[in-house]
């Protein structure tokens, strides 16, 4: 059963009247499954945050229609939206989207707190996931005060702190060393497996991808290809490298 | 493109940021000139002259010429905050130093001589518009609106010296930090400093103290006034510190309460935020508050004491002094001025006395010594006592309650006994019972006495007349009239030149005296005051307002950023509401009430003077009714800016 899905999705930003629009996204159609893991990849500029604003509700078409667990959401209230986002919704945004004025912890509690979880449970909660990424000795550090690696970990940590059905994730490892992206990467895993999570993510990393069962490349804002992982994670990243080189990308990636 | 189009492209596309500072600016020239129309307006100068006013415009203008500096500096922090980020980016890209400079002064003198034109243009519609307001509402007819050269003179140089220090400091500011510090400047404003609990300590402990020092400082001194000034600085400086502090300390103390903090977490954290860095603004806008509501109410408190005195001191509606050649009319033309269809002549005493002059050898002091017949005594106060002859009794015309000058009056008896042997004193009396026409003493002595007294020292006869009538209040006309034609028949007799008159005038020792004149320059000299204190609060009000606002308004750019942060993790618009509202109400309110705390330990202190609060109940009254008027303003434009940030951030 597609838990997400989009029909036709065009998305032209700048004012048509005036000359200076771009498509970010032409005629796009795509359908995630309850469980799937998906990367979408692409050059810069191909229209891959777009998409997932789009995706989320962030931000509407121009036109085309997009469906999450069978409603649609240009109908359903902003409100609705918005404690959809914080219900079912992880997002990992591409700039983090950190509060200045909170503290790693606080950042990282906001979502469960705006559902008014009891104050053990977020205690709880936000311990784990520090655990697990690596970032406990951080917690009462504000944004500005930590490196960019340790942002993006808390933005992942954020997104997975209300145990959400779906993760859209811009670009979650980009800035982290392979060792920090592998524990992100396997915690993506572990939460598809055991969870029957949902997860969708933009990168521009093969290694990243090559966690993932299906990889989409869009290019100019339109679906170019996608492949999808029969056997190992080596042979998938071979199948990604060669992938991208069609599109346009450099053969010699590494 | 050259440099000088790129600076042009970003201050086309700051504009907004140009007219904040202007706004800010043209405000501070207003409040200057608004003041200054008052403070040099000839009318309210006649009466600073005479009386209390001039303390009254005296700390309010201090308390102005502070504000205005703290709001033009702070306007142009936060201007050359957004500015900073600039030219840190600027410099980096090779534009030099001086460069700077010369693009700072250009843009400031421009500024500036823009705000000074339309803040005086602005300050004199405004104050027109009040005086005229308030001379129809509070009927001052006798101020009236004018300008004068003094008025542009001070305002512009007032203006020009704080305009001129904020643009230095921050001129230096911008040179001494470094480049990435003048990059980063905005970003790095949510960084908290480390609080410390003693200081907040010292910060309560420096309130406490002042409120304390107020108390004692009324109850046991004299100086009140003085040492005032001196306290309030340091309360005021404790509410600093404590604002300082407190606000992240009670949030550290919380924090440890997750059950409780977590669901606050927002709007703690960014109340914290904006205390820390509004310390000063809030600061300011205690201070007004608390000046605008302690002032506003001693006014009023003023105002009604000094009535309630003045009407207590006149036993009788009119009264004056009769002598032979001077303020003679006989009863019967007093009665066809005064008597009334409808205000009957209730009573009419006229009592002869007897004035002696006597002059002091040691220092040529003129000492009068009034004397009444026992008979006259006991018409006026009911008070029968048998005199023989050469007794006498000393009646002391006034209610005391001041042993010092009841003292200096038991010593002039007895002098004046032991001088003059031949009588003996029998008993002090003292009330209230005669207008103040001729002596404030007197000595009784029995009828035969009186009649003999001419042929034992020399003085003057004279007779007080004292009318009551039924309504005081309505004797304008009749009081007018009876003054005319005294002063008409006084015309007429040859001019008095002895010493009665040593020292002042005739028509000074033969006024009328009556209730309403007294009631009604007052009701002026106050009304003078009341119009001087509502300018002044109007101002410090709109100002309190316009910083509050200013500020918020200010940040709404990082508002609306963390808002679409919040959004986008899946915050609702209710929620946002909720958190605004939440927010505004605590900037518009928590200093709102500290300030009327404050005014309010004050006032308390301050009514010491006069037996403290509870021997003068109406007073709270004065105060509540102020502090809730003050509120339910604030209220409204809480109102008014809660819609407009919220329309804002949506
Ligand atoms: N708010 C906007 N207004 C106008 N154009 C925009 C806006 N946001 C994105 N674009 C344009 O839309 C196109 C797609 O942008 P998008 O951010 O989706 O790219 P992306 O694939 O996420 O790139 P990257 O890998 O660099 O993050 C780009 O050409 C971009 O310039
Ligand atoms: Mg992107």
């Amino acid at each position: 059963m597609a838990i997400l899905e989009a029909n036709h999705i065009v998305k032209i930003y700048g004012d048509i009247k005036e000359d200076r629009t771009t498509q970010a996204l032409n005629e796009i159609s795509l359908s995630i499954n309850k469980g799937e893991f998906i990367a979408i990849m692409g050059a810069s500029g191909s229209g891959k945050t777009t998409l997932l604003n789009i995706l989320s509700g962030l931000d509407k078409p121009t036109s085309g229609a997009v469906t999450i667990a069978g409603e649609k959401i240009n109908e359903i209230s902003r409100n609705q939206l918005a404690l959809f986002r914080r219900q079912q919704l992880g997002f990992v945004f591409q700039d983090f989207n950190l509060l200045d004025s909170l503290t790693v912890k606080e950042n990282m509690a906001l979502p469960m707190i705006l559902e008014k979880k009891s104050s053990a449970d977020i205690d709880q909660k936000v311990q784990e996931l520090a655990a697990l990424f690596g970032i406990e000795d951080i917690l009462d550090k504000y944004p500005y005060q930590i490196s960019g690696g340790q942002q993006q970990r808390t933005a992942v940590s954020r997104a997975l702190v209300n145990n959400p059905s779906i993760i859209l994730a811009d670009e979650p490892t980009g800035n982290l060393d392979s060792a920090s992206s592998a524990d992100i990467m396997e915690c993506f895993e572990t939460i598809v497996e055991n969870l029957a999570s949902t997860i969708l993510l933009v990168t521009h990393d093969i290694f990243a991808a090559s966690y993932c069962q299906k990889v989409i490349f869009i290019k100019d804002g339109m679906i170019h290809s996608s492949i999808i992982r029969e056997s190992g994670r080596e042979e998938f990243a071979q199948q990604i490298i060669a992938e991208l080189s069609v599109i346009g990308g450099r053969k010699d990636v590494f | 493109m050259s440099f000088s189009q790129i600076v042009w492209k970003m201050a086309k596309a700051n504009y907004r940021k140009y007219i904040f500072y202007y706004l800010c600016n043209t405000f501070a020239v207003m409040f200057f000139f608004v003041f200054s129309t008052i403070y040099f307006n000839r009318q309210v100068d006649e009466v600073k002259i005479s009386g209390s006013i001039q303390f009254l415009l005296m700390t309010p203008g201090v308390t102005l010429v502070l504000f205005t500096i703290f709001f033009i500096s702070y306007a142009h922090q936060i201007f050359i905050k957004q500015r900073r980020s600039e030219f840190g980016l600027f410099m980096t890209l090779g534009m030099t130093d001086r460069d700077i400079v010369k693009l700072v002064l250009l843009e400031n003198t421009i500024i500036g001589l823009l705000s000074l034109t339309s803040g005086i243009l602005g300050g004199t519609i405004f104050s027109r518009g009040i005086f005229f307001l308030l001379m129809h509402s509070v009927g001052i007819g006798q101020v009236a609106f004018h300008l004068s050269s003094n008025m542009f003179l001070y305002t512009t140089i007032a203006f020009a010296i704080i305009f001129l220090i904020a643009v230095g400091s921050s001129l230096y500011h911008v040179f001494t930090e470094n480049v990435i510090a003048n990059i980063k400047s905005s970003k790095t404003a949510a960084a908290l400093k480390n609080n410390s609990p003693i200081i907040g300590g010292i910060g309560a402990a420096f309130i406490f103290i002042s409120i304390i020092g107020v108390y004692l400082t009324y109850a046991y001194s004299n100086y009140g006034g003085e040492l005032l000034f001196i306290w309030a600085i340091f309360t005021i400086l404790g509410v600093y510190i404590s604002l300082n502090q407190f606000i992240s300390l009670f949030i550290e103390f919380v924090k440890r309460r997750e059950n409780y903090y977590y669901p606050r977490m927002l709007f703690l954290t960014s109340i914290n935020y904006k205390f820390k860095h509004l310390t000063t603004i809030l600061t300011l806008v205690i201070s007004l508050v608390m000046i605008t509501i302690l002032y506003g109410t001693l006014n009023l408190s003023i105002y009604s004491m000094e009535k309630k005195d003045v009407l207590e001191s006149k036993p009788y509606d009119i009264a004056f002094l009769q002598t032979e050649t001077k303020n003679n009319l006989d009863q019967e033309t007093v009665y066809s001025i005064i008597d009334q269809e409808d205000n009957r002549i209730q009573g009419y005493q006229q009592i002869p006395v007897y004035t002696h002059y006597e002059r002091m050898e040691d220092d040529n002091w003129l000492v009068s010594y009034s004397f009444m017949s026992i008979e006259s005594f006991q018409e006026l106060t009911s008070i029968s006592y048998e005199l023989d002859n050469n007794e006498m009794l000393y009646f002391i015309n006034s209610e005391f309650e001041n042993n010092e000058q009841e003292e200096y009056y038991q010593e002039n008896a007895y002098y004046f006994a032991d001088e003059n042997l031949e009588f003996t004193l029998k008993e002090i009396i003292a009330g209230n019972n005669i207008n103040y026409v001729s002596d404030s003493a007197f000595f009784i002595i029995n009828n035969t006495d009186f009649e003999q007294l001419e042929s034992q020292f020399d003085g003057y006869k004279s007779t007080i007349h004292q009318i009551n009538v039924e309504d005081w209040r309505e004797t304008d006309g009749a009081t007018n009239k009876l003054e005319k034609n005294l002063l008409a028949y006084n015309k007429k007799t040859p001019p008095i030149m002895d010493e009665r008159t040593e020292g002042s005038t005739e028509e000074e020792f033969f006024k009328v005296d009556s209730k309403i004149k007294a009631f009604q320059s007052i009701k002026m000299e106050n009304g003078i005051s009341f119009f001087v204190m509502t300018v002044l609060s109007i101002i410090f009000f709109l100002g309190s307002f316009i910083l509050l606002y200013l500020n918020l308004f200010s940040e709404i750019e990082s508002e609306k950023e963390k808002y679409r942060k919040l959004h986008a993790i899946g915050i609702t618009d209710k929620e946002v509401k909720q958190a605004v509202t939440k927010e505004i109400r605590a900037i518009f309110f928590i200093p709102a009430i500290i300030g009327a705390i404050l005014a309010f330990c004050y006032f308390i202190s301050m009514m010491r003077d006069i037996g403290g609060v509870m021997a003068n109940p109406g007073l709270l009254l004065y105060f509540g009714g102020i502090t809730i008027t003050y509120l339910l303003v604030q209220f409204i434009f809480y109102l008014y800016a809660r819609k407009k940030i919220i329309y804002k951030l949506m």
